[in-house]
């Protein structure tokens, strides 16, 4: 079970999970949750595939991730503080501001 | 031969309009201009265009050939050539001769008919233009020509009849001319076509087309001429095209006397004639043409009998006589019927004009009771007027005899006992009704004491000279069995017309008929009407009365129905149908747009969801396309 | 054996991710994210990638899950502040519905690779410490750099967002 194809399916999984996270829940934490488990998926995959190539790229790839994900955890929770403040609310139907009213 | 003179005829009286017409904008516009001055233009130019005539006809008499004159080449296209050419052989100046001449006579009496009219520079213009076209039409060489001079005295009819436009009545009337006369010229259009073709497209004029007339298939050559005699019913009033005729009326006095009674109704016959090497090639078309003739004859006489308007008896008696001539051509005696026309525009342009003179002296009241109740002492009028209602109801030995019982014995001898019967009886109610109009307005008594009315030397002079014509011109065409000289049989013996030929006793017997009959229908005219009390004046009623209801069925056959169709079509074809759907697609695009507007309800989740959906499709499509390998 | 873990870490990692997609409460979804998170460190190990496994606990479980935690308890969230959510279950299984073909796509592309060795392996110092510094300062100098001034950016950026604005006249506050 543990081949190439049972990590790729589980890798794939967690990637699916997270991308239907952030297509159907209202709540913003809930949101970047499951963006960071879709990061998660795909660092599963390019170290999958390091070891299935015997190559270290992939892991150094993951670790770009990785970092990147720190950053785009620190500005992606202050917009939230932010957002709440004004708002008072976590739910992402209230930001609408790029609509047009349509007469 | 070649002659520069014919080009003249036609352009005196061109420029006569057109230099009438630049004086009326002048009029109107800046200063005022003298009536003298329009009535010289508009009456010389007629007479100079007579006298070029009368030099051409004495040429033609002893002896010259035909005159042509060529202008230019006019259209080429493939074997369709047609030139600006006129002729004047004998049938075109025998008929521009009195076509000069009446003409003449009728610009002289419009100078004291239209005196103080506001349009009597425009009257002059339109009245000169006129009688250009209807030369150009009488000299054309080939049917194009003659259909330009068609038009023109078609829109000439229009413009005259409807003069006084103020009056809504009166344009309507004259759109009636035009509409009806339009109906008529198609099938001239197509007669013409029909017979180019049937003649393998050799050459357009007339003589061209009489030399080569044996190349055409009876069938081709049955189709144009009908097609052609429907161009002459509408021009020349017969039915079923003769509605508009008497609403003509609505125009002034010297445009009814020489439009619709000496000149623009004759073209018809004038056509027939031009066209004899057609029409005698197919009988059954000239029978055809002589008993529509002798059905419009017929069913005009008739209704005229109750008729209260004095323009509108006679116009129904022009439309009478028009039935005549066709009678005559229809059979092949194209002399005749254009002798009828000769002596008919004599008379009938003097009738109207006496009836013009009445009217004018009894301030413009046009019901035969009404005048009867206002008579005045009118001499020289009501002479002239006893004169033509003598004539035209066939007594002799005034012209209307001649030319009438000409035509009466032609169909006689033809066998065409039918068409004889009716016009006996139609010669009865001629009589009758003419008298019956004489006796009403002229000598039933009144109980208004007679005044004398001085009336304009104008208005005299061309009934006399006209009068004189009545009388005297049956003797032109003196038949042979009174030692006569035929002379206009032997005129127009070009034409090939059909010789009368029958035992004297027989031709004795029907002039005797003849008489008989018109005398029969002055005695009945006389005990009813010669003491008949004005003041009880009939009233147009009953079915007759109504003139048998043709305008209200043609109303609702034709106008209202192809009214009908027009608001259909705008109504619902153009309204509902094109545009609804130009809209309806239009609108469309708007509803679509605004259905999809909604995607962009700027809630980013959903455009995530829409980007998962493309990668989702993407992928699927990509599967698919892997596992088939 | 290996199986076994494989197998077991797996399952946690997917329960972790579904409790994090279904659950209201937000506490609820972090912790399913945790555990998610920890497992996918110990499939990290289970590849040789002894280095990543520790990187992602480091990281990851430690320093980004804990501050998700720390902002959830800061802003006081109460149970009526939650958005009301009521076509979770249909929105969820439309996405799901979507991504099959996505899945499906990438599986047969890697069914179809040849099958090589994924035992756990020391050669060469494969996913040690040596090894990646190696490569990470060699070949890959110049993302590395990159990476570190986007950290700098993001630094700079988190500052200039969570600093309380002076109320200026006739400007929103965002």
């Amino acid at each position: 079970m543990s081949s190439l194809t049972g990590y790729a399916a589980v890798s794939m999984i967690l990637f699916s999970l997270g991308a239907i996270g952030v297509v159907s829940r209202r709540n913003i934490f809930v949101i970047y949750m499951s963006i960071e488990l879709m990061l998660n998926g795909i660092n599963l995959f390019l170290v999958t595939f390091a070891r299935y190539h015997f190559n270290m790229d992939g892991q150094i790839m993951s670790i770009m991730v990785i970092a990147i994900a720190a950053a785009e955890a620190a500005i992606f929770l202050s917009v939230i503080i932010l957002l709440f403040k004004t708002k008072k609310s976590l739910d992402t139907n209230m930001f609408t501001q790029l609509k047009e009213e349509v007469k | 031969m070649q002659t520069p003179y014919l080009l003249w005829i036609i352009l005196l009286p061109l420029a006569g309009a057109l230099i009438n017409a630049g004086f009326y904008f002048y009029h109107i516009k800046f200063r005022e201009v003298p009536e003298k001055l329009f009535a010289i233009v508009g009456t010389v130019t007629p007479f100079i265009a007579f006298l070029f005539t009368l030099n051409l006809f004495l040429q033609l008499l002893d002896g010259s050939a035909n005159f042509e004159q060529t202008l230019f080449q006019w259209l080429e296209v493939d074997q369709m050539s047609i030139e600006m050419k006129f002729l004047g052989d004998k049938l075109s100046i025998f008929m521009s001769m009195f076509v000069t001449f009446v003409g003449w006579l009728i610009h002289i009496y419009a100078v004291g008919y239209m005196k103080g009219d506001k349009g009597f520079g425009k009257f002059f213009a339109y009245f000169n233009l006129f009688l250009a076209s209807m030369l150009i039409l009488v000299l054309a060489d080939n049917p194009v020509i003659l259909f330009i001079g068609w038009e023109g005295v078609g829109v000439c009819s229009y413009l005259l009849i409807s003069f006084y436009y103020t009056d809504a009545n009166n344009v309507m009337a004259g759109n009636k001319a035009f509409i009806v006369n339009r109906v008529g010229d198609l099938g001239f259009i197509l007669g013409v076509v029909t017979l180019f073709f049937a003649l393998n497209q050799t050459g357009l004029s007339f003589t061209e087309m009489k030399a080569n007339i044996h190349l055409a298939s009876n069938d081709l050559l049955i189709l144009s001429g009908f097609l052609l005699f429907i161009g002459a019913m509408g021009k020349s009033a017969q039915v079923p095209l003769y509605v508009w005729l008497p609403d003509a009326m609505a125009g002034p006095t010297p445009i009814s006397a020489l439009i619709h009674a000496a000149t623009m109704v004759t073209a018809g016959i004038y056509m027939v004639a031009r066209f004899h090497f057609l029409y005698s090639s197919v009988e059954e078309i000239g029978l055809f043409i002589a008993y529509i003739g002798a059905i419009s004859a017929l069913f005009a006489a008739v209704i005229a009998t109750k008729q209260t308007d004095i323009k509108k008896i006679l116009a129904y008696s022009t439309m009478s006589q028009l039935g005549y001539m066709f009678i005559a051509v229809g059979l092949g005696f194209y002399s005749s019927g254009l002798f009828h026309v000769f002596t008919h525009a004599f008379f009938k342009a003097m009738l109207f004009m006496g009836a013009g003179g009445a009217i004018l002296a009894l301030h413009h009241e046009q019901n035969i009771f009404k005048m009867g109740q206002h008579r005045k002492r009118l001499p020289i009028i009501s002479a002239t007027f006893l004169i033509g209602v003598i004539a035209i109801s066939g007594i002799p030995p005034f012209s209307g005899f001649f030319s009438k019982d000409a035509i009466l014995a032609a169909a006689f001898q033809e066998g065409q006992y039918l068409i004889w019967g009716m016009g006996m009886f139609t010669a009865f109610l001629t009589a009758f009704y003419m008298f019956r109009l004489y006796f009403v307005v002229f000598k039933a008594p009144s109980k208004q004491e007679e005044s004398y009315v001085y009336t304009d030397k104008t208005i005299t002079f061309p009934l006399v000279v006209l009068a004189i014509g009545a009388i005297g011109a049956g003797f032109l065409n003196f038949p042979a069995i009174f030692h006569g000289s035929a002379f206009v049989d032997s005129w127009l013996a070009e034409l090939n017309s059909v010789k009368l030929h029958m035992s004297h006793g027989t031709e004795y017997a029907l002039m005797v008929a003849s008489i008989a009959v018109a005398a029969a229908g002055i005695f009945v005219a006389y005990k009813k009407y010669y003491n008949y009390d004005v003041y009880k004046p009939e009233t147009e009623d009953g079915l007759i009365g109504n003139k048998f209801y043709i305008d209200e069925i043609y109303h609702v056959l034709f106008v209202k129905s192809i009214k009908k169709m027009s608001v259909f079509f705008v109504e619902t074809i153009d309204d509902k149908i094109i545009d609804g759907f130009l809209m309806a697609t239009s609108k469309g695009f708007v509803n679509i747009g605004k259905k999809l507007a909604v995607i962009q309800n700027a809630n980013v989740r959903y455009y995530a969801f829409y980007m998962l959906a493309g990668i989702s499709v993407i992928s699927f499509y990509v599967y698919i396309t892997l596992i088939g390998q | 054996m290996i199986d076994v873990v494989f197998l077991a870490l797996s399952f946690f990692a997917i329960a972790g991710g579904v409790t994090m997609l279904l659950h209201k409460d937000p506490i609820y979804c972090a912790l399913g994210l945790l555990i998610s998170v920890l497992s996918v460190a110990g499939l990290f190990a289970l590849l040789s990638a002894t280095f990543m496994f520790m990187v992602q606990i480091i990281v990851y479980a430690g320093a980004i899950m804990t501050i998700i935690l720390f902002i959830l308890m800061f802003l006081n969230i109460r149970a009526e502040d939650l958005p009301k959510e009521p076509r979770k279950n249909i929105l969820v299984t439309l996405g799901v519905i979507f991504m099959i073909p996505v899945n499906l796509l990438i599986m047969e592309g890697v069914t179809r690779l040849p099958d090589a060795d994924m035992s756990i392996t020391n050669k060469d110092g494969f996913g040690g410490i040596h090894a990646l510094g190696m490569k990470l300062y060699q070949e890959w100098l110049l993302p590395f750099e990159l990476i570190s001034i986007l950290l700098l950016v993001a630094l700079v950026g988190a500052v200039v967002l969570a600093k309380r604005r002076e109320k200026k006249k006739g400007i929103n506050n965002v």
